[in-house]
C-alpha cells in the first residue's frame, strides 16, 4: 500500500530532518513508529500528508501504485490518505458537521459516488458517534473551537471513522490524553482495522500500544529508521529507553 | 456663471447646476415653496463646495476623476419601464416571508410593486414625494433642521436633486412586527444619476427593522441619503444590502441622531458595484444610547469600496460597538475608516471598534484607519485593526480532509464574513444576508 524509499526531506530553512527513510506497509497492517522528540516522526507524517514548508530532496513514496509526492494534499486525502493531527486546528465560523459533510462529499464526488444529503449524512454520523461514545453537541460547534485536548483528539478519530481511509496516519494522537480518552482512541483505531486498510501510529510512548497491537514497530532516530521489529520492540523501548536502542544500533 | 447662484461655481458642479435649471423649468408646479427654496440653497452649497478633494481624508480612497471628467446628470425617470428583467431581479433579491415592501425603480416609488397597505396604526410609510404632500411638517422639519451634512457636497447635491425616496414614521410605543423592505432598483433604462432622499423617525419606545437593498443593471450613479431619528428608548435596525450593477457607482450616506437610551443597529453587506462608498454618521445626543455599526465588504475584480463610520458621543453613558470585516480579491481595493469621538462631559462612554480584513492575493489591497478622539476622562474606548491572509494552518486542515483548495478557501472566507453577519439579530434578515453572501462567494474569483 505504501512504499517509502530513501526519503530525504528538509525544512525550507535548509535543515534536513528526514535522512533516508525506508518503509514498506501492506494493506491490513498496523505499524507503530516510535522515537524521541526531534527524531522526525511528525515531519514524516507532514510530508506524507502534503503539508507545505518541507522540501523532499531525495527518495520516492509510492501509495497504491501512484507517486504520492506528486499529488496535492487534498487529492491525497480524497485518495484515502488520512492524517490525524497532533495539534488539530481550530476553525472559527465553520460548523463541524458542515465541515465533515463537505469533506465526505468531496471524496464521494472524487470516487464518482452520489453526494450524501443532510438526512443520509446525519444517519451515518449518529451511528458513528454512538460507536465512539461521542456527544452529538460536538457536531454543532465550530471545528475544534473551544474543544478540550481530549475532545480534539476524539474529533480526529471520529473524522477518521467517518472518512474510512485506506491509509490512516495518527500523529501522536495519544499524547496528552487521560486513560479514558486513550481507550476511546484505541477503540476507534481497532474498529478501523481491516484487511484493505493500513494504519500507522506515530507515538512517543508505548502506552497506546497496550490497547492497539501493532504488527510492526519501527524506531525513528535522527531522521532514519534505526530498528524494526514486532510488538516486543515497543516493550523493550519502554523498559530500556531510546538511548539503549541508539547505542545498540 | 449660472442662473442659480450668483458666485462662480466650481467647474465640476456646473453641469449639475445647468441640469437643475432645466429641471426647475419643467418641475411640477405643485412643489411647495419651502422645498424649492431648500433645493436652491442646497444647490448653492454644492456649487460652492464642488467635488471633494482627494486630499480630504474622507475621500482619499475613492477616485472621483471619472465622474469629474464625465458628469452623470440626473436621470429623467418620469416614465419607468417595468421590464421582465426588472421584475425578475426584484423577485430574486427580495426577502421571503411577510414584509412591508416599498419599491423605488430608478429612484421613484413604484406602487404596483409595493405592499404598504396593511400598516398597523401609528405607522406611516410612503414615498418621499407623498410625504411632502401628506406629511409636510414632518419632512420640512427634518430637511430644514441644522444638518449633520453641512460640508458634504454630494449630500447637498442630493438635497437639490432628489426625485423621491421613502419616509417611515413610527409613532411612540409602536412595535413593527414585520420587516420594512425598501428595494432600490436601477432598471438600466436610465443612465445618469439617481438621487434618493429618505427619512426614518422612530418615536419614543418604538421598535422597527428596515432593510434597504440597492441593486440594478447598467451604468449609473446612485447618490442616496437616509436620515434616521431615534427618540428616547426607540429601537431601530437598519440593514443596507448593496448589490449594485458591475458598472455602478454608489454613494450612500446614513445620518442618525440617537435620543436617550435609544438603540440603533446598523449593518451593511457590500457585495456589488464598481465603486461604492458607504458612510454612516451617528450622533449620540441622549444619555445611555447604544449604537451598533457592523458590516462586511466582499470585493473582487477591480471593485473599490470605502466604508466610513463616524460616531459622535455628545452625551454620557453611551455605548458603541463596531465590527467590520473586509475581503478583497484580485485587483480590488477596500478601505475602512472609523472615527469615534467622545466630547467633553460625555463620561462613561464605552466604545469598541474592530476592523478585520482578508487580502487574497498580491494585487488586492485593504486600508483600515481607526481614529479615536476622546475629550472625556472617564471612558472605555478601544479599537483593533488587522489585515492578513487566510490562516494557512486552517486551510491545510481542510485540504487534509479532501476538500479541494478552492472550496476550502471559500469556506474560510465565508466563515470569516459570517462572524459579522451573525451579529444581525433578526433571523429573517440574518438568513437573507447569509444567503446573499453565499451567492456572492460562489462566484468570487481569486
Amino acid at each position: 500500500m505504501l512504499e517509502i524509499n530513501n526519503l530525504h526531506a528538509r525544512l525550507t530553512d535548509g535543515r534536513e530532518i528526514l535522512r533516508g527513510i525506508d518503509l514498506s506497509i501492506k494493506a491490513g497492517e498496523v505499524h507503530a513508529i516510535m522515537g524521541p522528540n526531534g527524531s522526525g516522526k511528525s515531519t514524516l507524517a507532514a510530508v506524507l500528508a502534503g503539508r507545505d514548508g518541507y522540501e523532499v530532496s531525495e527518495g520516492r513514496v509510492t501509495y497504491l501504485g501512484r507517486d504520492l509526492l506528486s499529488m496535492a494534499a487534498d487529492e491525497r486525502a480524497r485518495e484515502g490518505l488520512f492524517l490525524a493531527f497532533q495539534y488539530p486546528v481550530e476553525i472559527p465560523g465553520v460548523n463541524n458537521m458542515y465541515f465533515l459533510r463537505t469533506a465526505i462529499n468531496a471524496q464521494r464526488r472524487h470516487r464518482g459516488e452520489p453526494e450524501l444529503d443532510a438526512g443520509q449524512f446525519l444517519r451515518i454520523v449518529r451511528a458513528q458517534l454512538k460507536l465512539l461514545d461521542i456527544g452529538e453537541d460536538l457536531l454543532q460547534r465550530a471545528v475544534n473551537v473551544g474543544f478540550s485536548g481530549g475532545e480534539k483528539k476524539r474529533n480526529e478519530v471520529f473524522q477518521m471513522a467517518m472518512l474510512e481511509p485506506r491509509l490512516a496516519i495518527l500523529d501522536e494522537t495519544d499524547s496528552g490524553l487521560d486513560i479514558d480518552a486513550l481507550k476511546m482512541v484505541a477503540r476507534g483505531v481497532n474498529q478501523q482495522r481491516a484487511p484493505d486498510r493500513a494504519i500507522v501510529i506515530i507515538t512517543h510512548y508505548q502506552r497506546l500500544l497496550d490497547y492497539v497491537e501493532p504488527d510492526r514497530v519501527h524506531v525513528l532516530q535522527g531522521g532514519r529508521i534505526i530498528e524494526s521489529g514486532d510488538k516486543g520492540l515497543a516493550i523493550e523501548l519502554e523498559r530500556r529507553g531510546y538511548g539503549a536502542i541508539e547505542d545498540a544500533a | 456663471m449660472s442662473a442659480v447662484v450668483n458666485f462662480p461655481a466650481k467647474p465640476e458642479a456646473r453641469p449639475y447646476l445647468e441640469a437643475f435649471g432645466r429641471r426647475a423649468l419643467s418641475r411640477d408646479e405643485s412643489e411647495p415653496d419651502w422645498l424649492a427654496g431648500y433645493r436652491k440653497g442646497s444647490l448653492a452649497r454644492f456649487a460652492e463646495l464642488g467635488f471633494p478633494s482627494r486630499r480630504s481624508e474622507a475621500w482619499r480612497y475613492i477616485d472621483l476623476r471619472p465622474l469629474e471628467q464625465r458628469p452623470m446628470l440626473p436621470a429623467d425617470t418620469e416614465q419607468t419601464v417595468l421590464s421582465a428583467a426588472t421584475r425578475g431581479r426584484l423577485n430574486e433579491i427580495e426577502l421571503a416571508g411577510p414584509v412591508y415592501r416599498l419599491v423605488l425603480i430608478d429612484g421613484r416609488f413604484t406602487p404596483e410593486l409595493s405592499a404598504i397597505e396593511e400598516l398597523p396604526p401609528g405607522v406611516w410609510l410612503g414615498s418621499m414625494a407623498a410625504a411632502i404632500d401628506h406629511r409636510p411638517d414632518l419632512v420640512r422639519s427634518r430637511l430644514e433642521a441644522p444638518s449633520l451634512d453641512a460640508a458634504r457636497p454630494f449630500a447637498a447635491l442630493n438635497a437639490a436633486l432628489f426625485a423621491d425616496g421613502f419616509v417611515l414614521d413610527i409613532a411612540p410605543g409602536v412595535t413593527l412586527e414585520r420587516v420594512v423592505e425598501i428595494l432600490h432598483l436601477s432598471s438600466g433604462h436610465n443612465g445618469g444619476s439617481l438621487h434618493t432622499r429618505s427619512l426614518i423617525t422612530s418615536g419614543e419606545g418604538s421598535s422597527a427593522s428596515v432593510i434597504e437593498t440597492f441593486t440594478g443593471s447598467g451604468e449609473y450613479w446612485r447618490n442616496d441619503v437616509v436620515e434616521l431619528q431615534l427618540a428616547a428608548g426607540a429601537e431601530l435596525t437598519r440593514v443596507a444590502l448593496i448589490e449594485e450593477a458591475a458598472d455602478a457607482l454608489h454613494f450612500g450616506e446614513m445620518l442618525a441622531t440617537l435620543g436617550a437610551a435609544s438603540r440603533l443597529s446598523s449593518f451593511v453587506l457590500l457585495l456589488g458595484g464598481r465603486t461604492v462608498r458607504h458612510e454612516a454618521t451617528v450622533r449620540s445626543e441622549g444619555e445611555r444610547s447604544r449604537c451598533e455599526l457592523n458590516g462586511v465588504f466582499l470585493l473582487s475584480g477591480r471593485q473599490e469600496a470605502n466604508i466610513l463610520t463616524t460616531v459622535d458621543h455628545a452625551a454620557p453613558g453611551g455605548e458603541t460597538r463596531e465590527t467590520f470585516k473586509g475581503v478583497a480579491a484580485e485587483r480590488a481595493h477596500g478601505a475602512f475608516q472609523g472615527r469615534i469621538t467622545v466630547r467633553p462631559g460625555a463620561q462613561k462612554v464605552d466604545a469598541h471598534q474592530l476592523s478585520r480584513n482578508l487580502v487574497l492575493g498580491p494585487r488586492a489591497a485593504i486600508d483600515t484607519k481607526p481614529e479615536l478622539e476622546i475629550y472625556a476622562d472617564d471612558v472605555k474606548c478601544s479599537h483593533g485593526a488587522a489585515v492578513g491572509d487566510l490562516d494557512e494552518a486552517a486551510l491545510f486542515y481542510l485540504r487534509a480532509r479532501g476538500i479541494p483548495n478552492k472550496e476550502a478557501r471559500r469556506m474560510l472566507i465565508e466563515a470569516f464574513a459570517r462572524e459579522a453577519v451573525e451579529l444581525v439579530e433578526q433571523e429573517p434578515l440574518r438568513e437573507h444576508l447569509l444567503s446573499r453572501l453565499a451567492l456572492r462567494l460562489a462566484i468570487l474569483e481569486e
